[in-house]
C-alpha cells in the first residue's frame, strides 16, 4: 500500500514514569507531552516506541499513554538495568519513521537526558530540544517553534528526518481515558540487550535535600546586614501611599515598573 | 570618649603597679581594666591567671546609631570604638591570581544569557575553580569559551584564567552545530583536562549533551557536589540529581560534568586575568541542518500565566473592566484575576492565580482591587514585586506588596495608562526627530 | 346510532393504543436488558403509585387533589365507558343502572378536575411545559363531558329516543366527535405520545423502576435508594457508560418516557437556577427524542439556560454528546451537575436523573477522556496519590501531630472508626476534625483511625464519571477495613458517609456508617455529653444533599442544636427541598459558568433568615460557603458548635452510670 505522501510518519519514545510525590508508576509526563504533540500534528501516523521490561507495573504505566487515544505500542523487551540506546537505535534504524520525538528526561533510573542525543548521533539526524510546538511539516522540513523563558518562542526549521525534545514547556498531556487504555494492544518484541555497566556500578539512593545556600552579605556592619536579611523574610517592607492623587500613584508605578524593566 | 574618661578616674597605685608588672598575675586583667592594650581601646580578651583566655564583654562592640550597643562578632566592626585606627574602607579586597603557566585546563562554557554571565555561570566557575586549585603545586586555569557579544567586564572576578572569545554571525540564536564545531576544535587544541557546562534547559543541558557525544565521553549530568577521591580516575567524584530529581547517583567525575545552580560558591575573593586566546586553526564551517528563523512575537494575553513575566491581576475592586482590559493592553501585561472575579465570570478560568487556580513566577505582579485572601498570595508567593491598587489599606495584599497605591482603581489605571501612551508618544517624537 | 358509533369508537380507539404501546415498547426495548420482576413489578405498581407516588405529588395540595379528581375520574370512567358503551352492559337488567350511574359520577368528578387543571393553564409557572400541555385540559373537559352527556340517555335521564331524529343525528354526531376527540387524546394518545403517554409508561416505569427498593413496603420503611450502581469492570466487552439513548437500559428509558413535563425538577435545580446550561426536565425531554430520534424542536418547555432550543438533535445510535460540534446535549450540561438529587426527590414520577447524568459522565470520562477544567488533573491526583489535591499521602495525619490519635494498625479494634476523609489535607476543615476528636474524647468514645491508611472514599472520582478510579478505590479501602475490627465508622463528611455507607456493599464492604451528627445526638441522649447554654446570635442550618436526601438525615443535626440550646432559624428551603451548596458531583471542579454562584444563592438564602451563623455538617459545603464574598453569616460545622459548648460532666453522674466496657460491644 502506498502511504499518502502527506502523511507523516512519527514515532514518540516513552518511558514508564515516576510520581513525584508518591513514586508510583504512571505516564512520564514529558514523554506524554510528546505524544501530545504527535497527536496534535495534521496528518501523522503517530507508532510508540518504549524500551524495557515487561512487567505488571510498567504495563499499567504504558498504557497511560495508549487511553490518549492509540490502538498500539510497541515495547522493545530489554531487561532491567540494560542500556536501552542501542535496541531502540537499531528499531528505528529497521524501519525510520521521519520524526521522533522523545522527552527530555527519563523519570526513573539515571535520567541523563542523554537518550535523544544518543538516537541523533546513531541515526546521524539532527535534534532540537525544548519544543513547543510543531507549526507545520511541508516537503520534508519541519517548523517547529522552540520554548524561551517567560512564555516566548522562538521559531526553527529543520529538514527531517529529525529527532525533537519536549519538556515542561510543551502543551499539557490530554487525559488518558480507561476504555482505549483498556482495549488497545501492547506488542512486544525482542532485541539484544546491552548492559549499563557503569550504571551497575554507581552508587544510587534516594535524592538528598540540597543545602539551601546561606546568603552571605560581605561587606556593611551587623546592622546593614541584619537589615539585609530581615527585609526579605519580612518580605518586601512595601511602600504604601495613601492620600495621593491618581496621577501621583501612578507615576509612582510606572516608575517601579521601568525599574524592573517589564514595559517595553 | 573613653579614654577621657579613664583620664577622670582616680588612680589607684596598686593597679598602676600591678599594671607595671608584666609578672603579676593579674597583670593582663588589670591592663585589660585601664585598656591600654591594643593601642587605646580597651583590651577585650587576655590570657586569664589559671591560663584561660578571658572576655571582656563590655569591653567590645560600639554604640550604634542610637545610642544603643552593639556587638558584631564578624570582626569587621565599625562604629567608631576606636576612631584613630581608621575605617578600612568597603574596598576591593580581591586577590589578583594570573596562573602563568597552568598545569591543565578547566574549560567552561557559560550560557551568557543576555551576554551577561548568569548566577548559574558564576556557580559553574566557582566548580571550576576548585577543580583548577585543588592542588597548588599544579595550579589549572579556567578557560571560559564565550560565544558572541557579551556586555560583561566581571569575567575575572567571576574566576577565568582564559577567555576564547568567539564572535560570529553563525552562533547567534539557536546554533548547536556552529557551536559545537568550535568546541570539537578547542578539545583539539588544548584537550582539556575537565569541561563543564551548566545544566540549564536551552543552554549548556543542550550543547553538553551533543558535546559529550562527539567527545565519546558519557557526561554527569545534574551535577550538585563534587569531592576529591582518589580512587577516581580524574580524582574527583560527584553527586548528580537523577530520575527527574528523585535520585542521587554518585559517581567518578568524568570529564564531561553537567552541572546545577548553586554546585559551588561562585569566586569572591580573587580576581583573574581572563587573559584572551584564540584558536590556532580555525574550526570547521559547518552547514546547519537547523535554521533559526528568530524569535516569535508573543502576544503577552496569550502567554501562560505561569510562565508570564509581567502580570496585571483583577479582582473584586474592579468595576471597569473594560478599562481594566485596556490597560493590560497598554502595559503588554498578560492578565490574571483572582478567584472572585472568575466566579463572576469577568474573566477565564484559566487566568485565576492563587493555589487553586495558576501558580504565577512574574517578575511584577500588579494587583488591582485584590484584597489577598490567602490562596491568593500563597500563589503569588514566587513574584518578585508585586504592586497594588487598592481602596482598602488594612488589607492582607498591601502587606505583601512592594508597592501599595490606595486609591480607585480606574482612575489610577487610567492615569497610569496616559502616562505610559505619553511617554510612548515621546520616545517616538524624539526618534522621529532624531530621523529627520 | 350512537349505540353503534359508539362501540366502534371506543374498540378502536383501544385497539389504536395496542398497537401504539408496542410500538412505545419497541423504542423502550432499544435500550439494555435490564432483569426486572414484571410480574411482582406489576403487582407492586398500585401500591407504589398510590402510596410513593402521591407521597411526592401530595407536597402540592392543589394539584395533588386536581390529579386525584382528573386521573381517579378518567381511570373510572374509562373502565365503565368501555364496560357500558363498548359492551353495552348499560342496559343490561341487573348492574345497568348502577354502572350508568357511577359512569356519570367518574366523568363529573372528572370534569371538576379538568376545571382546575384549566384553571392552572391560566397563569401557568414558568417551569410548566407549554405547547400540547396547553391543551390537555379541552381534552379532559371533551372527555368528561362527551362521556357525561352520552351517559345521560343511558341512566335515564334522558329519553331513550332523545337522540333520534333529524336533530338528534347532528347532536348525536356532534357528541360522537367529542368522544372521538377524548377518545384519542386520552386513549390514543396515551401510547402514541402526547401527554397523556405519562400516565402508560408512569405507571409501567413505576412497576419496572430500576431502583424497586426505593419504594416504601407494608412493612413499614420509607424506602431509600440513592447509591450510584456499579459499572462492570471485569468484563472487557461491557460498555464503559452510555454513548448512545440506546446505551441505557430499557426500564431507564421507559422512565425518561413517564415525564409529565411539570418542571418541579427545573424549579429546585441549583444549576438551572445559578444559569448553567442544565435544566434536568430538558434533559429527560432530550432523552426522550433521542429514544425517538428527532430535533428538540418540539420542546416546548424552558431550555437550558443559553442555549435556544431547536440546534440539537439526536438518534437512537446516534452519539449523545458528540466529540466535536453538537449533537443531542452538549457536555457542559451534563457537567452542570452537583448531582444533588433535589430533581430526583420532587419527581413525581420517580424518575432518576442523577443516575441517568453519571451514566453518560462515565462514557465521557472513561471513553472520550474529557473530564472538563480541573478534572482530569483531580483524576490523576487521586490516581497517584489516592486524595485529589495531590498531597503526599504520608501526610494525612500531619494536622494531628499534637492529637495523638490512636491509629487502627495499632490498636487493631476500637468501638468507632473516625474516617476523616480528604478533609484532613484542608486547614479549614482540620479544624473541625480537631473539634469532633475533643467531642469524641469527652465523650470518651474508644475510637480509631486509619491514618495514612486511609484513601480518598472514591466520591469524587465516582461522580466525575470515573468509575475504574472509583472502584480501585474503593477495593483498596475496603481491603484495608477488612484489617481491623469496628462496631461502626463515624465521619463528618456526608460525602463519605453516603460512600461507605451506601456505595461500598456493592462491592463487598457493609458497613455501619454514621454521621457525626447523628452520632454526637447518640451520645448526648445517652448522656456522654454535656453542654454550656448557648449564648451566641441566632443560627441556621444547611441541610447537606449528601446527608438529607441521600440518607434522609434531617433530624439529628436539629437535634444537636436545639441540645446545645440553639433555635434553628429554618431557610425557607430547608429539610428534603434544602438548596445545595453546589459542592457535589465535582462541580467546583468542572466549573462550569453560569450567571451566579451556587453557593452565593444559599447564602442569601441564609441571609433571609438573618442569621449570623449558619451550622453545617459537610467539609464541601464550608469551602463552598466560605468561599461567598461578603457572607452576611459566618460557617461553622455542628462539630465545632459541640465542642465549643463541652463542659465538664460532673463526677458523680458518670459512676453511677456505668458504661459497658467496649469488648462486650463488639459483635461476635
Amino acid at each position: 500500500m502506498q502511504p499518502d505522501s502527506r502523511e507523516i510518519e512519527v514515532a514518540v519514545l516513552v518511558s514508564v514514569g515516576r510520581h513525584p510525590v508518591t513514586g508510583r508508576a504512571r505516564r512520564a509526563d514529558q514523554d506524554a507531552r510528546g505524544v501530545e504533540v504527535a497527536l496534535t500534528l495534521p496528518g501523522a501516523r503517530v507508532r510508540l516506541l518504549h524500551a524495557g521490561p515487561a512487567d505488571d507495573g510498567s504495563e499499567e504505566a504504558l498504557r497511560g499513554y495508549l487511553g490518549m487515544g492509540l490502538d498500539r505500542l510497541t515495547r522493545v523487551e530489554q531487561p532491567e538495568g540494560a542500556d536501552v540506546v542501542p535496541a531502540l537505535a537499531q528499531r528505528l534504524a529497521a524501519a525510520p519513521p521521519q520524526l521522533v520525538i522523545a522527552g527530555s528526561r527519563a523519570e526513573r533510573g539515571e535520567g541523563s537526558g542523554l537518550l535523544p542525543y544518543a538516537l541523533a548521533e546513531y541515526l546521524g539526524w539532527p535534534l532540537v530540544n525544548g519544543l513547543a510546538e510543531v507549526e507545520g511539516i511541508e516537503n520534508g522540513v519541519a517548523t517547529l517553534l522552540q520554548a524561551l523563558p517567560r512564555g516566548q518562542r522562538r521559531r526553527l526549521q529543520v529538514r527531517l528526518p529529525a529527532i525533537i525534545t519536549v519538556d515542561g514547556a510543551a502543551p499539557m498531556a490530554r487525559q488518558s481515558a480507561f476504555g482505549p487504555a483498556r482495549r488497545a494492544r501492547l506488542e512486544s518484541c525482542a532485541e539484544v540487550a546491552v548492559m549499563d555497566k557503569a550504571l551497575g556500578e554507581w552508587t544510587l539512593m534516594p535524592a538528598r535535600k540540597r543545602p539551601k545556600r546561606l546568603k552571605i552579605i560581605k561587606a556593611g556592619s551587623a546592622r546593614d546586614r541584619f537589615k539585609a536579611a530581615a527585609a526579605k523574610a519580612e518580605g518586601g517592607g512595601g511602600q504604601l501611599l495613601t492620600d495621593v492623587t491618581p496621577e501621583q500613584g501612578a507615576e509612582a508605578i510606572l516608575k517601579l515598573l521601568k525599574e524592573e524593566g517589564v514595559l517595553r | 570618649m573613653r579614654e577621657n574618661m579613664n583620664d577622670s578616674i582616680r588612680r589607684d597605685p596598686r593597679r598602676a603597679w600591678i599594671a607595671r608588672n608584666r609578672l603579676h598575675p593579674e597583670h593582663l586583667s588589670v591592663l585589660a581594666a585601664l585598656g591600654e592594650i591594643g593601642g587605646g581601646g580597651a583590651a577585650s580578651e587576655w590570657l586569664g591567671p589559671n591560663g584561660v583566655i578571658r572576655r571582656n564583654p563590655h569591653a567590645i562592640g560600639f554604640i550604634g546609631p542610637k545610642g544603643v550597643k552593639r556587638i558584631d562578632r564578624s570582626g569587621t566592626q565599625q562604629g567608631g570604638q576606636a576612631p584613630g585606627q581608621g575605617r578600612q574602607a568597603a574596598q576591593d579586597s580581591r586577590r589578583a591570581v594570573t596562573i602563568e603557566d597552568p598545569a591543565f585546563l578547566v574549560a567552561v562554557v557559560p550560557d551568557m544569557t543576555g551576554g551577561r554571565l548568569s548566577g548559574h555561570d558564576r556557580d559553574l566557575l566557582g566548580l571550576a575553580r576548585r577543580l583548577a586549585d585543588a592542588d597548588p603545586a599544579r595550579p589549572g586555569a579556567v578557560l571560559a569559551v564565550i560565544f558572541g557579544e557579551h556586555k560583561d567586564s566581571t569575567l575575572g572576578e567571576a574566576g577565568i584564567d582564559r577567555l576564547l572569545h568567539l564572535e560570529d554571525a553563525a552562533f547567534t540564536g539557536f546554533s548547536p552545530e556552529a557551536r559545537l564545531a568550535v568546541l570539537a576544535a578547542v578539545e583539539r587544541e588544548f584537550a582539556p583536562h575537565h569541561w563543564l557546562l551548566p545544566d540549564s534547559p536551552l543552554g549548556g543541558a543542550d550543547l553538553g549533551r551533543r558535546l559529550a557525544l562527539s567527545l565519546d565521553e558519557r557526561p554527569a549530568t545534574g551535577v550538585w557536589q563534587i569531592e576529591a577521591d582518589g580512587e577516581a580516575p580524574l580524582g574527583w567524584r560527584c553527586t548528580a540529581r537523577g530520575a527527574a530529581e528523585s535520585l542521587d547517583i554518585q559517581r567518578p567525575l568524568p570529564r564531561v560534568a553537567l552541572a546545577l545552580a548553586e554546585c559551588a560558591e561562585p569566586v569572591d575573593e580573587t580576581r583573574h586575568s581572563a587573559e584572551p586566546l584564540s584558536l590556532t586553526i580555525e574550526p570547521p564551517r559547518i552547514l546547519s541542518r537547523i535554521e533559526d528563523l528568530g524569535q516569535v512575537a508573543v502576544d503577552p494575553a496569550g502567554v501562560a500565566l505561569a510562565e508570564a513575566e509581567f502580570i496585571l491581576s483583577g479582582g473584586n475592586g474592579v468595576k471597569d473592566w473594560d478599562g481594566f482590559h485596556h490597560a493590560a493592553t497598554v502595559l503588554a501585561a498578560t492578565e490574571g484575576a483572582s478567584r472572585v472575579a472568575v466566579d463572576d465570570g469577568f474573566m477565564a478560568r484559566d487566568r485565576q492565580v492563587g493555589a487553586t487556580g495558576t501558580w504565577v513566577t512574574a517578575r511584577v505582579y500588579m494587583a488591582v482591587g485584590i484584597s489577598g485572601a490567602i490562596q491568593h498570595l500563597q500563589g503569588i508567593q514566587r513574584c518578585d514585586k508585586v504592586v497594588t491598587i487598592n481602596r482598602d489599606p488594612g488589607c492582607d495584599m498591601i502587606k505583601r506588596a512592594d508597592l501599595a497605591v490606595i486609591g480607585d482603581a480606574a482612575e489610577i489605571l487610567a492615569a497610569l495608562v496616559e502616562q505610559v501612551e505619553q511617554q510612548r508618544a515621546e520616545q517616538h517624537g524624539g526618534v522621529r526627530r532624531d530621523a529627520a | 346510532m350512537l349505540d353503534t358509533l359508539l362501540p366502534i369508537l371506543i374498540f378502536t380507539a383501544l385497539a389504536l393504543a395496542v398497537i401504539g404501546a408496542w410500538r412505545r415498547n419497541r423504542l423502550w426495548r432499544q435500550g439494555r436488558p435490564s432483569s426486572v420482576p414484571i410480574l411482582k413489578g406489576l403487582a407492586a405498581m398500585p401500591r407504589r403509585y398510590l402510596v410513593d407516588l402521591h407521597h411526592v405529588v401530595a407536597r402540592d395540595k392543589v394539584m395533588s387533589n386536581t390529579h386525584v379528581a382528573t386521573a381517579g375520574g378518567f381511570v373510572a370512567a374509562a373502565v365503565l365507558m368501555i364496560l357500558v358503551h363498548g359492551l353495552g352492559m348499560g342496559s343490561s337488567e341487573v348492574l345497568g343502572g348502577v354502572l350508568g350511574w357511577v359512569l356519570l359520577a367518574a366523568s363529573a368528578t372528572m370534569f371538576v378536575g379538568s376545571l382546575f387543571v384549566a384553571k392552572r393553564r391560566r397563569n401557568p409557572p414558568a417551569r410548566l411545559s407549554k405547547g400540547p400541555w396547553n391543551r390537555l385540559w379541552k381534552s379532559l373537559m371533551a372527555f368528561s363531558l362527551g362521556v357525561f352527556l352520552i351517559t345521560l340517555p343511558t341512566v335515564g335521564l334522558l329519553p331513550e329516543g332523545f337522540l333520534e331524529g333529524s336533530g338528534g343525528w347532528i347532536l348525536a354526531l356532534g357528541l360522537a366527535a367529542v368522544v372521538a376527540w377524548g377518545l384519542g387524546e386520552m386513549i390514543v394518545g396515551m401510547t402514541w405520545g402526547g401527554p397523556m403517554k405519562h400516565a402508560f409508561a408512569g405507571a409501567l416505569h413505576l412497576a419496572f423502576h430500576r431502583r424497586p427498593e426505593r419504594f416504601s413496603t407494608k412493612a413499614g420503611g420509607e424506602g431509600r435508594s440513592t447509591g450510584l450502581k456499579a459499572l462492570n469492570l471485569d468484563d472487557v466487552d461491557a460498555p464503559l457508560g452510555v454513548e448512545k439513548p440506546a446505551d441505557f437500559t430499557w426500564n431507564q428509558l421507559l422512565g425518561f418516557d413517564a415525564c409529565v413535563q411539570c418542571g418541579r425538577c427545573e424549579a429546585v435545580c441549583p444549576a438551572f437556577a445559578a444559569g448553567q446550561p442544565l435544566n434536568p426536565k430538558k434533559l429527560i425531554q432530550d432523552m426522550v427524542v433521542g429514544m425517538a430520534g428527532g430535533s428538540d424542536a418540539g420542546y416546548a418547555g424552558s431550555p437550558y439556560p443559553g442555549k435556544p432550543v431547536g440546534e440539537h438533535q439526536g438518534s437512537p445510535q446516534g452519539p449523545i454528546v458528540a466529540r466535536q460540534g453538537q449533537a443531542l446535549v452538549d457536555a457542559e450540561t451534563l457537567w452542570s451537575c452537583t448531582t444533588c438529587r433535589a430533581c430526583v426527590e420532587e419527581c413525581p414520577m420517580m424518575i432518576e436523573h442523577v443516575d441517568a447524568i453519571v451514566d453518560m459522565r462515565r462514557f465521557l470520562t472513561l471513553e472520550h477522556g474529557n473530564t472538563p477544567n480541573k478534572g482530569a488533573e483531580v483524576l490523576g491526583n487521586l490516581i497517584a496519590t489516592d486524595n485529589p489535591g495531590g498531597f503526599d499521602p504520608g501526610s494525612r495525619l500531619h494536622w494531628a501531630a499534637d492529637l495523638d490519635l490512636p491509629l487502627m494498625a495499632d490498636v487493631k479494634q476500637a468501638e468507632v472508626l473516625l474516617w476523616l476523609g480528604d478533609g484532613a489535607f484542608d486547614m479549614r476543615n482540620q479544624r473541625t476534625l480537631r473539634a469532633l476528636v475533643k467531642v469524641l474524647r469527652a465523650a470518651e468514645v474508644d475510637f480509631a483511625v486509619l491514618g495514612n491508611e486511609e484513601r480518598d472514599s472514591g466520591d469524587v472520582a465516582r461522580r466525575l464519571g470515573d468509575e475504574a478510579t472509583f472502584q480501585s478505590l474503593a477495593k483498596r479501602n475496603i481491603a484495608t477495613l477488612a484489617k481491623y475490627r469496628f462496631q461502626r465508622i463515624v465521619t463528618c463528611d456526608p460525602h463519605s458517609f453516603h460512600v461507605l455507607g451506601n456505595e461500598y456493599g456493592e462491592l463487598g464492604g457493609d458497613y455501619e456508617v454514621r454521621h457525626h451528627s447523628t452520632f454526637i445526638a447518640e451520645l448526648y441522649d445517652t448522656d456522654r455529653l454535656t453542654f454550656s447554654p448557648w449564648k451566641g446570635g441566632s443560627v441556621t442550618y444547611h441541610d447537606p444533599c449528601y446527608l438529607g436526601r441521600y440518607n434522609g438525615e434531617y433530624e439529628a443535626p436539629r437535634r444537636v442544636l436545639r441540645a446545645l440550646g440553639i433555635q434553628v432559624a429554618e431557610m425557607e428551603r430547608s429539610g428534603s427541598r434544602s438548596r445545595c451548596c453546589g459542592g457535589g458531583g465535582g462541580a467546583p471542579i468542572t466549573d462550569i459558568p453560569g450567571k451566579q454562584r451556587i453557593p452565593d444563592m444559599r447564602m442569601n438564602d441564609v441571609k433571609e433568615t438573618g442569621a449570623e451563623l449558619v451550622a453545617v455538617g459537610c467539609p464541601q459545603c464550608t469551602a463552598m460557603f466560605e468561599g461567598v464574598v461578603d457572607a452576611s453569616a459566618e460557617v461553622r460545622d455542628i462539630a465545632e458548635f459541640v465542642a465549643d459548648a463541652l463542659v465538664d460532666r460532673p463526677a458523680a453522674p458518670v459512676e453511677s452510670r456505668p458504661r459497658r466496657p467496649a469488648v462486650e460491644e463488639f459483635c461476635p
